[in-house]
Formats: structure tokens, sequence, C-alpha cells
């Protein structure tokens, strides 16, 4: 038995994590590419949303290179994600491969504890000498998918001031491999002191002033670089910081009941969407709000094509809350289409009109440049987070 | 005239100083050039055939022919260049231009030097259409349309070319409209069957065409102003603007005056505000152009492309070369994905 999984971003090490101490044998699909989208699409209803797409690309992908169990999230929420397991197995059986089983990983309420369902299918057993394994499995989990959420923070960050342009992006990948390859828990407490330290290495203008935006949307479009068409890397280049909550581990520990800072966003959010609709609306608004206040330079909001909940968020944003909190905000509605031009104009058009703003405010007197500096850094500001910004701080 | 800043001292070699602005777009291309006042000294318009290579040095010869002809513009010499355009980096590259900056800010900036009050700008060109949306002097909001062509002017172009009028003559048809017709705005597969329709009912051209105007504008709305406050004082330009049916259905919708730049400068924005920003540029930045004067167009350049080949997506990047004595020079490159091959 081969199992695998689709894509999202740089969640991989995290998912591999999940599964490798079962003692089964993994197999990834290639990062989602351009041959896996073209047969995503060929095969999947035109009008479901792209991330149904592209996950049934990397199947195909990870079939082809031998899989034959492949697991799925799905989510029995108000969107049709719930269905995407079951639909992507037919689809593929239709396809021809008929020995092909897709395991649903329900992750609806973590507290139920379904997911130990997917754990006991995948590893084929119901024997009780599993549970030490499993339970290595899910901290192994949970450990790595917080490491990956830190690696993000700091690349958001150290990019808009790297001198030589390439430097972060080499190293998240480096990063990332490194982290796939430390098993053992005792070297993964100490895995922290290795990201920093090699932040640390990178070259950086510490003179600069970046522009700071918030990036929120749809899980799978925000995380997946092929299809949000790279825009960390893009805005990063642009010398603007990209300060991103969401990540699998902010999700996941979400679906634990966790998570306070959602918790505080939903509290945001209330007046205008009173509950979860799907997707990830109410915490975008939330988000909105909250970076709004804590002065940020603008908004970025990443959304599949048809995703009823986003397009929520996106008109109570254009509609009300931008005349209210007056922080500019772009959205991104992402589907198939590769041509990154017009993609590219918006956001340089964007990134000028940030520029522009400040610039005004700053001679209106607001003395924008100190209040932001305190403000948005302690926003949100979990532990490692003031560390990186440490780092860019400290000469 | 423009209206600008800051004053410039002279220079040293004793001519006085212009800049170029490029304006690359999908149906055509704009050369505008200024003198330090910002007042236009000559200015080219040429439509887009072939590569934007071919278009932009084609354009170069022009300005010098133009210059050689105009005994009072040999007393100038160019300082900065910018462009603009969907493809202003390649034109970047091609031409050596110190900057490149979005159509938006372009717009916005051109806009503002002739009109320093405008509050909402409206832009439809062959292939796209934009809105900007100004207060206080900088832009708050913008919006973009480049996936329906029913908002643009190609969709006009081809309807004229349906009922047989010359594109021109466009706009006297539509004012002489006494009861213009409903014809969908939502797509121009709508809006052609509708039209046909209308047509083989026996509507007058006149109406028909005062229909597709108001058809084009309320799809212009419909997708980009969404929900936005268009307020005045309102400017309309792009090629479009030269339609005064179009104009007039802004008009009527927007229920005020819509202002169109005059002599011309309508379509010439574009490059006109990359004008006035590489002069700024100029202003503020100790060091000499990187341009490669209006010679340009006799040099050869020579467009490669190739596989990357180090992932699965296989980009084709693309790369353009002046062929030298000893070694290709590689000036440009573009079209990798993860943006490894942009980085030299």
């Amino acid at each position: 038995m081969l199992v695998s999984f689709p894509n999202m971003g740089h969640s991989w090490p995290a998912f591999k994590a999940l599964f490798k101490p079962l003692g089964v044998d993994i197999v990834l699909p290639d990062p989602t590419n351009r041959e896996a989208v073209k047969i995503g699409v060929k095969h999947s209803p035109e009008f479901v949303c792209f991330p149904f797409k592209t996950t049934l690309g990397d199947f195909v992908n990870a079939i082809e290179k031998g899989a034959d169990t492949l697991v799925m999230a799905i989510d029995c929420g108000p969107c049709r994600f719930g269905f995407y397991h079951a639909v992507q197995e037919r689809i593929l059986h239709d396809m021809g491969y008929k020995h092909i089983r897709v395991i649903p990983l329900d992750q609806a309420d973590l507290l139920e504890f379904k997911w130990v369902q997917t754990i006991l299918q995948v590893s084929q057993t119901k024997n009780l000498l599993l549970l030490p394994k499993a339970i290595n499995a899910v901290i192994l989990f949970l450990k790595k998918a917080k490491y990956i959420a830190d690696i993000q923070t700091a690349e958001g960050l150290i990019r808009a001031y790297e001198r030589n342009q390439g430097d972060t992006t080499r190293l998240v990948k480096k990063l990332l491999v490194q982290l796939d390859e430390t098993d053992k828990l005792s070297e993964l407490r100490k895995f922290r002191s290795v990201i920093t330290n090699s932040f640390k290495e990178i070259d950086i203008d510490r003179d600069r002033n970046p522009l700071k935006v918030a990036l929120a949307g749809e899980i799978h479009v925000t995380l997946e670089h092929y299809v949000n068409l790279d825009i960390r890397r893009r805005l990063g280049e642009l010398q603007v910081e990209v300060h991103q909550n969401l990540s699998l581990y902010d999700w996941v520990v979400h679906k634990f009941h966790l998570n306070y800072h959602r918790k505080w966003l939903e509290y945001l959010a209330r007046p205008h969407v009173p509950m979860d609709i799907g997707g990830e609306c109410v915490w975008v608004l939330g988000e909105y709000i909250d970076r709004a206040r804590a002065g940020f330079n603008g908004f970025i909001h990443t959304y599949p094509f048809t995703c009823m909940p986003e397009v929520t968020a996106r008109t109570i944003i254009t509609n009300k809350l931008k005349k209210e909190y007056d922080l500019p905000a772009i959205f991104f509605s992402m589907d198939e289409h590769s041509g990154s031009e017009g993609f590219r104009t918006r956001i340089e058009a964007f990134v000028d009109l940030m520029n522009a703003r400040r610039d005004q405010k700053e001679k209106q007197g607001d003395n924008i440049k100190d209040n932001l500096k305190s403000k948005s850094h302690s926003v949100n500001g979990n532990s490692f987070f003031n560390e990186i910004v440490q780092i860019i701080n400290t000469k | 005239m423009v209206q600008v800043k800051e004053e410039i001292g002279p220079s040293d070699d004793g001519k006085k100083d212009a800049f170029l602005g490029i304006d690359v777009g999908s149906v055509s291309c704009k050369f505008v050039l200024i003198d330090n006042d910002g007042n236009v000294l000559t200015h080219v318009f040429l439509i887009n055939q072939g590569s934007p290579i071919d278009v932009v040095k084609s354009g170069m010869a022009k300005m010098r022919i133009h210059i050689e002809q105009e005994e009072k513009l040999q007393e100038y010499a160019i300082r900065g260049c910018g462009t603009t355009g969907s493809a202003r980096y390649l034109t970047k590259a091609v031409v050596g231009a110190d900057l490149a900056k979005t159509e938006i800010i372009a717009h916005a900036v051109a806009t503002q030097s002739m009109y320093p009050d405008v509050r909402t700008i409206l832009e439809i060109g062959g292939q796209d259409s934009k809105l900007i949306l100004l207060r206080d002097d900088i832009v708050v909001d913008f919006a973009m349309n480049s996936v329906c062509a029913a908002g643009t002017g190609s969709f006009l172009d081809h309807q004229a070319t349906r009922l047989g009028i010359p594109i021109e003559d466009f706009g006297d048809y539509a004012l002489r409209a006494k009861s213009p017709v409903s014809i969908a705005g939502r797509c121009t597969v709508f809006a052609e069957s509708d039209m046909i329709h209308k047509q083989n009912a026996g509507y007058s051209k006149e109406d028909i065409i005062a229909g597709l105007c108001n058809s084009l504008v309320r799809n212009y709305l419909n997708n980009l102003s969404k929900g936005k406050d268009l307020e005045e004082p309102v400017v309309f330009q792009g090629g479009v603007s030269f339609n005064k049916g179009i104009v007039k259905a802004f008009e009527d919708h927007l229920g005020c005056k819509v202002t169109v730049p005059r002599d011309g400068l309508n379509v010439l924005m574009g490059a006109l505000g990359m004008a006035i920003l590489s002069r700024e540029y100029y202003l503020h930045h100790e060091v000499d152009t990187m341009f490669r004067g209006l010679d340009v167009s006799e040099v050869e350049f020579r467009t490669t492309t190739f596989h990357c080949g180090d992932c699965p997506n296989n980009c084709e990047v693309v790369q353009v070369k002046i062929p030298g004595a000893e070694e290709d020079k590689v000036i440009a490159r573009w079209g990798s994905r993860c943006g490894k091959w942009e980085v030299f």
C-alpha cells in the first residue's frame, strides 16, 4: 500500500509526519504544476472550485507514481468541500483507476476524533499496539505544522528586507527539506533555533521601511503558491512585509477549539456575519478589522473563483467595512488562468497606491511610522513572530 | 498645458532637457516627449503589429524623423525615459528606460497634471478598461477589467465592422439617435445576437448604435464600479473616449459632466504620465539615464526561448539578447514562475 495526499503549499512535511510513523509507505505528488492542473481541469466539473481541480491533478500524478490510497481532508461544513473526496474517488474510478481508494480525513471538529478512523484505515490495523505510534504521529504532525507556520511567518517578514533577491526563497526550500528529515522529537524541539539562526544569516537591509500587508483568504488558495501565482514572493520582492496568520497549524488548532486568536476574529466579525458560513469568510472579515485597527497599509484577499463564502466576505468588505475602516483592500479570484501579467500589474498598482497613501499621511503629520512599528508588531504577535522582529530590528 | 511642480536647472551640455514616455498597450503603442515645463513637444501613435520590440523600434525611428524635421526639437536632449503598458518590462529592457510603472499610476499622474482636482478616471482602451478613483490627490482605489471583451474598444470595433460603418463615425451616428434600442450588455455574444435581431426588425442604424453605446457603458459600470462612488469631476480617456456616443452614454448614466482630454491627448495619457514620472525620477536621482537613445531602432534584438526543466512546471523562459562581437549580451529574461531566471 502506497499512501499519498494532495499538495497544499508548504504543508507536505506535516502530512508526511502524520502517516510515516504508522509504518506505511508514502509517495508525494510533484509540486502542483501546469500538467497537474491541466489533468485536473479536464476531468473536473466545470463550475467546481479550483482547489478541487488541482487536488485531483495531484492525485493523478501520485497514482502515476504508484500510490493506491489517497487521503483527502473533508469538512461537513456549509460548503461543498464535504463532498470532494467522494466525487474525486468516482472521477478517478471513471478515469480507469479502479483500485484507488480515497480516504476522507474528517476535520469538521477534531475533538470528535473522527480522524482516528482515518488513521486506523490508513494503517490497516485495529491492533491496540498501534496506539503509541499514532500518538507519536499526531505529536510529530502538530510540531512540524507549527514549524511550517513559523517558517512562513519569518519568510513573509524577512523577504522584504533581503539584499540578494532569492535568498529567502532558497532558504525556505532548504528548511522544509531539513524539517522533513528531522524525525526525532528531541531534535525537533531544537528546530526553532535552527529556523531563527538560518534566517539570521540572510543579508538584510535594516534601513528599509517596507509596507505592511495582511494576506488572508481561502486556505488552499492562500497557502498553495502555484495557485496564487506566488503572491507572497511577488509582494516580498516589491519590498512589502507579508503578514499572514493563516496556516495549516492555525487551522488545526482552531479545529481543536484552542485557537483563541480565531475566536477574537469571530468576535470582531460577529456584527457582520454571525456564524461560520464556510470557507474563511468570518475570519477574513475579522482579520480585516483587526489589521485595520493595527494600522496596516493594505489587505489582500485571495480566494477561488465561484467560492460563495469568500465572495460574501469580499462584498461585505467593499461595501461596508472599507468605508468604516479605510484600509485599502484588493481581491484576487484565482482560477486556472496563468497569465500573470494582469495580476502583476494589479499588485504593482496596489503597492504604488499604498505607498502614496503612506507618504500623504506622513506629510499630514501623522507620525504613522512609529505608531505602526509598535502596534502592528504586537498585534497577534506570538513569541516566534517577535523573535523575527527582533532579528530585523537589532543591528 | 500640463502643470509640473519643481523647476530644473540648466544642464552641462547646453541642451534643454526632454523626457520620453512610452506606453505599449495591447492594441497601440504611444510615445510622448515633454520638455522641462511639461509641454508636449512631439508624440507618436502606432497600431501594434507583430512583436512589441518591432513596434517600439519603428516608433523610435518615427520619433527620430520628427526630431530631425523640426529644428526646435534639436535643442533638446532626452534625459530620462519611462515605460508603461502590458509590455512595460520588455520595452524597458529594449530602450533602456529608467523606470517601468503600471498603467494605473501613469494614467493617474497624467490626468492629475491636467486636471488637478480630478476624482474619477474612466479609461477604456482596445483590450482592457480601467477605473481609477482619486481622493485628496492620491489614488485610493482602482479596478481593471482584462477578461471581459464586452467593455472594451475591440467590441465596438467589431460591431462597427458588422454594421458596415467606419469606427470614426460611430459616435456621430449614436448622437443622431432618437430612441436608442436596448441591447444586452452582459456579454458580447448576447449583444451581437440582440443586435442582429434588432437590425432585422428594422430599427435604424442610429438607434442600434446608441443602444450599443449604452450597453457598453452598463457593462463597464457593472464590471468595474461595483458599488464604488464615482464622484465628479470625471475624466474619460483611452481610445474609446474619441467616441462621442460613449461619452454621452457615460454622462447619462453618471448624471454629471464627463471631461475628455483635448488635442488627442486622451489616448496619450499613459505615455504622458510616464514622461512626467521620468522627469520626477531625473529630479530625485543623481544617476545618468540608461536610455539607449533613439538609435535603438537600428539595434538588432534577438529573442530566444528555452525550457527550464528544473521542476515539473517546465516553464518556457524568454530572453532578449543583443548580438555582440564576442558574446551575446542578455538584457532581459522572463517567463519563469519561480522567478529565478529573472534575477541576473
